[in-house]
């Protein structure tokens, strides 16, 4: 009886499939097993809700919560793993620490400025790629377009970064190149400088920008710009006016989701960064390898960090974006 | 339409978007073409061609053990994520459920808090709750990144369903495990497929959770970093080539398949 329902209503291409898959399901749910234990369940309310709600609030407590929950608690204590013997008490020590020595508190500051500039430079660059995609690719061919951007971002986060190595490198193409034109003697020193960091990680991250862009602009009407082309409203005009009003909301998540993502990168920071480079991850890092009896100290510093990057993208969010509107 | 907009804005927005993408390739250009070259360091001109370090790699047991490794981590995580990221889903789009911009903001954090944060406070996680680093702890740091994903792309679907579907099946005597089971689920199928696509890419493509959480076995990242760290060779690259190779028609595919799910 329920299967001529169920077949009906669904994609007729799944049909051949179908008969199996649902004989299956209806000897699940004859068989006596299960009209005693879930079927018996479901049928009243209690059974319901703790069906649905039990495991995915178990899950969301436990492991988006619990984490943070323990990286907050063990901050506050003198020490962690506590050995044998040993006392571990209460404490603010964690934190003042980080007030008191320049290079704890300059990374921070650091890893915040780089990740503001990277994150402005990326919308400015980004920007006119989804414009285009979006508004002046025919609709048939924005697929392709966007596929094509789409293709370096499965290639992963480290292999990116090596290639990048590639090019800036003091025998990577760049120097070679401007070495065969007869501009240069010698190589200009670029991996392991503010500027190859800062390269890395706008390659590492643009599409995260694009595609909020990207699906903010497509929204927008033609039918306005035709409107505002037809009451005489120039090229800038139209985009001071409509275009970037209207993408607002994709600005705001994409900045916001550009920001947090460069705050938080580590492998990167290793292999692209140098002494110059030090920022808040890799400091936060060199508590828990090595010497680890410092945890309490590392985790005070990633709270910092989160506390402090949640803070600011969040007023960022409030202030540019007005109301809640981003797709987080 | 397009006589209003002027040529040369056009003109240059095309020449931009194409300098973007060659901006794009290049790095990954390049550094494949250096898979190629016939010496022992990696620099250019690149000269004589071999494929000496693609046959090097092949019969490096190390990158074949990583690569098992990590597929191993990517199906496993992927196979957890969906499940819970599609339970929680459900939660969310149920009536009767109070809370649920509550529920949603929590469901998705771990898709906010950076990296960095993420991998150290599971890190101390699991060694509150004395769970050794290693297998185990990698696979529950990818699955805790991938379910917000899940979720995500879920709700979508889910939002765009017929409500009378789940009625119909209720009124012909189904309960909702079976409802959900025979209606909803294979409803929600092409976009749990693209979900477990992008989860698997997740996996395979993490650095920094593994780091924190993997005990002395490598996964493919974790081996890459540490032959880059080492020193430059043409085996990185061919390395690095033979793994974008794979994750890139792995990508293709899935964007080909939710594609074509979704037109239909």
């Amino acid at each position: 009886m329920v299967e001529t329902a169920t077949r009906s209503d669904l994609n007729t291409t799944q049909d051949r499939e179908m008969p199996r898959y649902s004989t299956l399901i209806a000897k699940m749910a004859n068989s006596f097993l299960y009209r005693h234990t879930l079927g018996a369940a479901v049928e009243t309310r209690m059974g319901r809700v703790a069906l649905l709600a039990g495991l995915p609030l178990i899950w969301i407590v436990a492991l988006n919560l619990g984490p943070i929950y323990q990286m907050l608690k063990i901050s506050f204590l003198s020490n962690y793993p506590v050995m044998p013997g040993d006392k571990s008490e209460f404490t603010l020590e964690n934190y003042i620490v980080f007030f008191q020595e320049p290079i704890f508190f300059l990374p921070l500051i650091r890893s915040f400025v780089f990740a503001t500039a990277t994150t402005m430079v990326t919308l400015i660059v980004v920007y006119p790629v989804a414009y285009y995609v979006a508004k002046v690719v025919r609709p048939s061919g924005r697929p392709r377009a966007l596929l094509l951007l789409l293709v370096p971002f499965w290639a992963g986060e480290i292999i990116r970064t090596f290639s990048v190595i590639m090019l800036l490198s003091n025998r990577g193409a760049i120097n070679v190149l401007l070495r065969d034109i007869g501009l240069i003697d010698r190589p200009i020193p670029m991996l392991y400088t503010p500027f190859s960091l800062g390269f890395g990680l706008i390659y590492l991250i643009c599409l995260y920008m694009l595609l909020p862009l990207y699906s903010a602009i497509e929204k927008i009407p033609s039918s306005l710009l035709d409107a505002s082309a037809d009451l005489g409203a120039g090229p800038l005009t139209r985009f001071r006016r409509i275009i970037l009003p209207l993408s607002k909301d994709g600005i705001v998540s994409g900045c916001a989701l550009v920001f947090l993502t460069c705050i938080g990168v580590f492998a990167t920071l290793m292999l692209l960064g140098g002494p110059n480079t030090v920022l808040f991850p890799e400091t936060i890092s060199s508590f828990f390898h090595g010497a680890s009896n410092k945890w309490p100290v590392g985790a005070a510093f990633a709270m910092i960090m989160l506390t402090t990057a949640l803070i600011a993208a969040g007023l960022f969010v409030r202030l540019v974006g007005g109301k809640k509107g981003s797709t987080f | 339409m397009r006589n209003l907009v002027p040529d040369f804005p056009r003109a240059a927005l095309t020449a931009f978007y194409w300098a973007f993408l060659f901006y794009l390739l290049l790095p990954l250009t390049l550094m494949m073409a250096l898979s190629f070259k016939d010496a022992n360091f990696v620099s250019f001109p690149i000269g004589n061609l071999t494929l000496d370090w693609y046959a090097k790699v092949i019969q490096d047991k190390q990158f074949l053990e990583a690569c098992l490794y990590s597929i191993g981590i990517a199906a496993a995580s992927t196979l957890a994520a969906t499940i819970i990221g599609t339970w929680i889903a459900m939660l969310i789009v149920a009536e009767g459920i109070r809370w649920q911009v509550v529920i949603f903001a929590l469901a998705v954090l771990p898709a906010v808090v950076p990296g960095m944060i993420s991998a150290i406070s599971l890190r101390i996680f699991i060694s509150t709750i004395d769970m050794p680093t290693g297998t185990g702890a990698i696979i529950l740091g990818h699955t805790v990144h991938s379910v917000p994903f899940v979720v995500v792309m879920a709700l979508t679907r889910l939002r765009s369903m017929p409500k009378n579907m789940v009625d119909a099946a209720r009124d012909l005597g189904a309960d909702n495990i079976v409802a959900f089971l025979r209606v909803t689920l294979p409803y929600l199928a092409p976009a749990l497929f693209g979900g477990m696509m992008f989860c698997v890419l997740l996996s395979i493509d993490d650095f920094v959770r593994t780091f924190f959480l993997g005990g002395y076995r490598a996964t493919l990242p974790m081996l890459i970093f540490a032959k880059v760290q080492g020193g430059m060779s043409p085996e990185i690259n061919a390395m690095a080539t033979l793994v974008l190779v794979v994750t890139t028609s792995f990508g293709l595919y899935a964007e080909f398949i939710t594609r074509r799910a979704r037109t239909r």
